[in-house]
Order: structure tokens, then sequence, then C-alpha cells
């Protein structure tokens, strides 16, 4: 690790409210039995949610909001921080970047978020029923696309830059609290040794990221057909996925088109104006998603597609756990070959 | 932000000149655009109804022409039923253009063969207009087009011109005939048993509805052409055009931005390529 900023926890929540008046802020809160990103406010500094692992929704919605007017101007300054990202929230930012920051054509309202956005990631100090991020090569812990990574040991807050804008960050709010902290990193090394282990045995079983794609590749149409038995075409798994991005255009008088979230799980996605549909039937709908994630992604680009943040196995209301189907699928792939 | 980005979902605006009834289903609809407008052949553009909504179409116009642009439009669905009721003197949107068009550095110094059917003749046009401009790079050109029925060719017109033009060779056939019909009957595989032709130097080109240039490029591939010598241009539901918004997705490729015209061998491993 290079230097660390390292102050109590009162002292980092009085200079978060200092800077509520040239920043909007945003962390996770705990709403019932779920977390959420949410505004900060003078008010609710002290509710912030650190070091768990992901809010409901995932951290996409920051940058391609669910509805957008694409023909509008960006020129305004609203800069944003948003504190308390999981890695795998994190992580995913890496693909979303090649495909709208894509040099041939940037998209504006993408990067216009990205560039007035700072970005402090947290390392997850526990696990959820559905993490599976070290199965895909990931940690828990951000080690990706984070200007500054926190993590919260008792009293004391630890702030590392890992980039130029985190690094300036710090040196504007924190200079004084500018200390070398042995004693803590060493505390936050055991800490993510730790949870690295447990989603490890947790998750023994199931495929890594390239072997899942080589099983679906293997796979014959009936274990889809079982699994999408219970869909209902509802696209909650990729709203709430932070890698899936599709989009519709909704055209608006005066030229002006709105950018509204979509996904290849809705039928006539890809329906043309002959009227052929290639993902008619549900369970061609169903695996398309996986097909994306796990086979055609990786071969377009050098981002993963799937982070294992698990939220599509929570969201689904049709409780279908694609993890269940990839352990079926190992077992299944490798007792016919 | 570059100007580049800030512009990107902007349209030009265009003005819809005249409209040309080419078949019962089929219309040309004239546009100037308010500023030059300039386009590979085989690439495509949206073209948006304000309000309403946008379409992916290949222009059928030349690209050598800057001024003035022409898009033939069958009427299939929403946006394109709405575009069909369309007066001269509207003002609708153009993005692009996009994606990669036809190779002509790969059909120059050859016999290319074009093999079209139905609104397919549409994006073929604009190849052949763009051809004959440079005929004295090619050998030869032969044109073979199916449609269904004799009242569903289009450019009855433009077929007479190309007929007249040195080189160049035009075949036509239709799935069903009547007593006005004097050319071939069958699918427009069948026209290919009649021409003269020598695979190992040409290259071809195949444009129209799916089961169409399925068969087609049957047919090549037993006539002996290689599979990176035949070119497709793909119908997929390109919407956003620049390789973000996943609808037109074939396997590994977004076909607004790697295509929509590829080699055979590009596509023949991707799944629902011909639906």
């Amino acid at each position: 690790m290079h230097f660390t900023y390292n102050a109590d926890k009162s002292i980092w929540t009085s200079v978060l409210g200092s800077l509520l008046s040239e920043y909007s802020i945003f962390a996770p809160f705990r709403f019932d039995n779920h977390l959420e990103y949410s505004a900060v406010t003078k008010n609710n500094l002290d509710d912030i949610i650190y070091n768990q692992p992901k809010p409901s929704s995932p951290l996409k919605t920051f940058f391609l909001p669910v509805k957008e007017n694409v023909t509008r101007s960006y020129a305004e300054k609203d800069n944003r921080i948003i504190i308390g990202i999981p890695a795998c929230d994190l992580n995913a930012l890496s693909l979303l970047d090649e495909i709208y920051l894509n040099k041939d054509y940037i998209d504006p309202g993408y990067s216009h978020y990205r560039g007035n956005t700072l970005l402090i990631g947290c390392d997850c100090h526990t696990i959820n029923e559905h993490c599976h991020c070290t199965s895909y090569g990931f940690h828990p812990y951000p080690d990706e696309n984070a200007d500054i990574v926190l993590s919260r040991t008792g009293d004391n807050i630890i702030l590392v830059p890992k980039s130029g804008k985190g690094k300036i960050f710090l040196k504007n709010y924190f200079e004084d609290h500018k200390k070398e902290s042995p004693e803590e990193i060493q505390k936050i090394e055991e800490i993510r040794a730790s949870v690295e282990k447990q989603l490890e045995k947790k998750n023994k079983d199931l495929p890594g990221y390239k072997q899942t794609g080589n099983l679906i590749i293997q796979s014959e149409e009936d274990i889809w057909q079982k699994y999408s038995d219970n869909c209902v075409s509802c696209g909650a798994c990729s709203a709430i996925c932070p890698t899936c991005s599709c989009f519709l255009f909704i055209e608006r008088p005066g030229f002006e088109k709105v950018r509204s979230i979509d996904t290849c799980q809705y039928p006539g996605f890809e329906r043309v104006a002959s009227g052929d549909d290639p993902l008619r039937p549900l369970f061609k709908r169903f695996r398309n998603r996986y097909l994306c994630k796990y086979v055609w992604k990786p071969e377009k680009f050098a981002s993963k597609a799937c982070t294992g943040c698990g939220r599509c196995i929570e969201a689904c209301i049709g409780e279908i756990n694609k993890n269940d189907l990839f352990k079926e699928l190992k077992i299944k792939v490798t007792s016919e070959t | 932000m570059t100007a580049k980005t800030a512009e990107l979902y902007k349209p030009v605006k265009a003005i819809l000149t005249r409209v040309i009834t080419e078949s019962p289903s089929i219309k040309t609809f004239v546009l100037k655009p308010e500023k030059e407008f300039h386009f590979k052949t085989g690439q495509f553009i949206e073209l948006i109804l304000e309000g309403i909504g946008e379409a992916p179409f290949t222009p059928s116009s030349s690209p050598l022409v800057k001024n003035q642009l022409e898009v033939t439009i069958m009427k299939t669905g929403y946006v394109t039923g709405k575009i069909h009721n369309l007066r001269e003197g509207t003002v609708m949107g153009i993005r692009g253009p996009y994606g990669r068009g036809y190779p002509l550095e790969q059909l120059y110094g050859k016999e290319v063969l074009v093999v079209g059917g139905g609104c397919g003749f549409a994006p073929i046009r604009s190849l052949l207009y763009n051809i004959e401009a440079e005929k004295d790079k090619i050998k030869k050109l032969i044109f073979c087009y199916g449609s269904k029925t004799p009242q569903d060719c289009i450019y009855k017109n433009y077929i007479d011109h190309l007929r007249g033009v040195d080189k160049f060779e035009v075949l036509r056939s239709v799935d069903k005939a009547d007593e006005t019909w004097e050319e071939t009957e069958g699918v427009v595989t069948t026209l290919l048993n009649d021409i003269s032709v020598t695979v190992e130097n040409s290259t071809a080109v195949v444009v129209g509805p799916p089961v169409m240039m399925k068969f087609s490029v049957q047919k090549l591939l037993e006539m002996g052409y290689p599979e990176n010598k035949i070119f497709l241009s793909m119908e997929k539901n390109m919407s956003c055009g620049l390789g973000k918004c996943g609808h037109c997705m074939m396997g590994k490729y977004f076909v607004c931005k790697d295509g929509p015209v590829f080699s055979y061998d590009e596509i023949k491993d991707q799944p629902d390529i011909w639906n």
C-alpha cells in the first residue's frame, strides 16, 4: 500500500459534512433489510454504511440513469462523490467504460458523469449469501476504478488514494491526517484474507468465469428449458446487473432522444422489420444473457461481463439461481465427457 | 467533451422533397439534408420521424451524391408505416452513417456477382451507382435479382438503364410469373445456373431477405466461391448504430458497428445469422 490517511470517524464525517456545499454525495444506507445508495445529507452522515457488500441497486445507475435525455447539453458542473462502493460494482465499470467510452463513439452523458464523480470504494468485511466475486478472479476489496479505498477499523477511517484524482482530493481535504498506519493496514490485510477465504470456501463448486463460458458452449437446450421454466421475462436480472447496459431510444418532439434501459430478456428485443425474432422462445432469451456475459463479451472486450455480485439471484422473482445452473451444468458436462 | 461527443445523438435535419412509389409496399423517399451528407456504399443511417421513432436503412442513392439522399422503404411495421404516410415537405432527421459498407477494394479487378432479393435491391442500387462510376476498375458485373411477383420488382427504369451499361449484365427472376413476365420464373438462385462467371476471379455480394441469403450462400459455396469472397449485408435490429445498445448483437458482433457487411467466413459460426 502507498501512504495512507487515518482519521477518527467523527473527523471524517465532519469533513464530509463540510463538503456537502461543493459536492452531491451518495453512500449506502440501510432500508429495512437491504442497503441502497442514497443521498448524503447533514442529518444522515452518521448512518452511512461502510465495508458491507453491495447495495441492492448497482452503481451503474449513476452513470446510465434508467431514463436519460441523451441529446441534452452536459455543460453543468455537478461534482459528485460516491462512498462505500464494493469491488463488484467498481469492477463492472471496466466493461461499461469499454462500451460507453469507446474511442469511436464516446457517449456524452456517461463520459460527463464519469468525469464528475469521485469513487470511494470500500473493502467488504462480510459476505452476502450469493456473493461470488472470487470465483471470477476478483477480490472482495477494490483494486480497479476506485479513486480512494476506504476501510473502517474500529473508530478509525483509513483512506488510501488509488488515482491522481483521489490523491488530489485527500491532499485538499485530509492533508493533516496523512500518516503511516502499519497496524491498521495489517488489520485490513487480515480481514481481506479472511473474507476472501470465506468466499472461496462458500463457492468451491462454482466453475470459474472462462470455464462457465466453455460449459455454456457445450450445453444442450434442456438445462436452459429447465431453468427458464420459472422466468417471467421481468428483466430484473438485467436491471440490477452492474454490467448489463443495453438500452432503447424513445423519440421526443424537437428531435430529442431519451435513452431507456432495456434488456434481451424482454420479448421483441432482437425482432427485425420482417418479423423474425431469434429470441422469441423464452429459453433462448434466458440463455442469451449468459451467452452474452460468458461467451460473446469475452471475445470482444478485455473486461469481464460478470463480477460475481449475485444480485441477479437475489432479484429473481422466479427464484432462478444461475450459480445452481452452472454447478449443475458442470456436473452434467463433466459426466458426459 | 469534444464537439463530436456532444453531437453523438443529434441528427442532421433533412427535408423530404419527393416520394416515389416503387411497388405496392415499397416507396423511395428523396431527402435533402441541411448540410452535405457523406456515406460509403453499404453503410446505413438511422432515419428519424420526429417524436415517433427511428429505424435503420441503407441509402439507395449514390454515395457520390452529397446533397441528396434516397431511402427506399418497405412498409413492414410501426415506424415504416408512419413514414409511408409522409408528405413532401416533412422535416426528418438522419443519424449516421454507421458501420462498415461494401468492400469496394475487394471488387476491383474482379468479375463482380451481385445477388439481390426483394427490398435488398435498395442497398444494392447504391453499390451499383458506385461501381458504375468506377467501372474501369472491374472486369464485369453480373446482377441477379429476384422478387416474389412482377409487381414486386422495384426500380424498373433503373433496370433498363443498367442493361445499357457497358460490362453490366442483369438477370431477373420472379417466384411466381404472370402473362406480362418475359424473364426467368423461379427463386433467385436459379439465375445462378445460367451465368458465365470465372469463380476464381470473382467476388460475390448478397443482399436480401435472410432465407434468400441463406440459399444464395449455399449455392455460391457449391459453385466454388471461397467463404471470404462472399459478402453479405446482415439484417438485425440496429438501433443506436454505435455498438452500445445491444439490439443487433449477433454472437460476438455488434452488426451496426462491426457490419452490417460481413464476409461469410466472419459470421458463419455466429448464432441466428439467418433470422
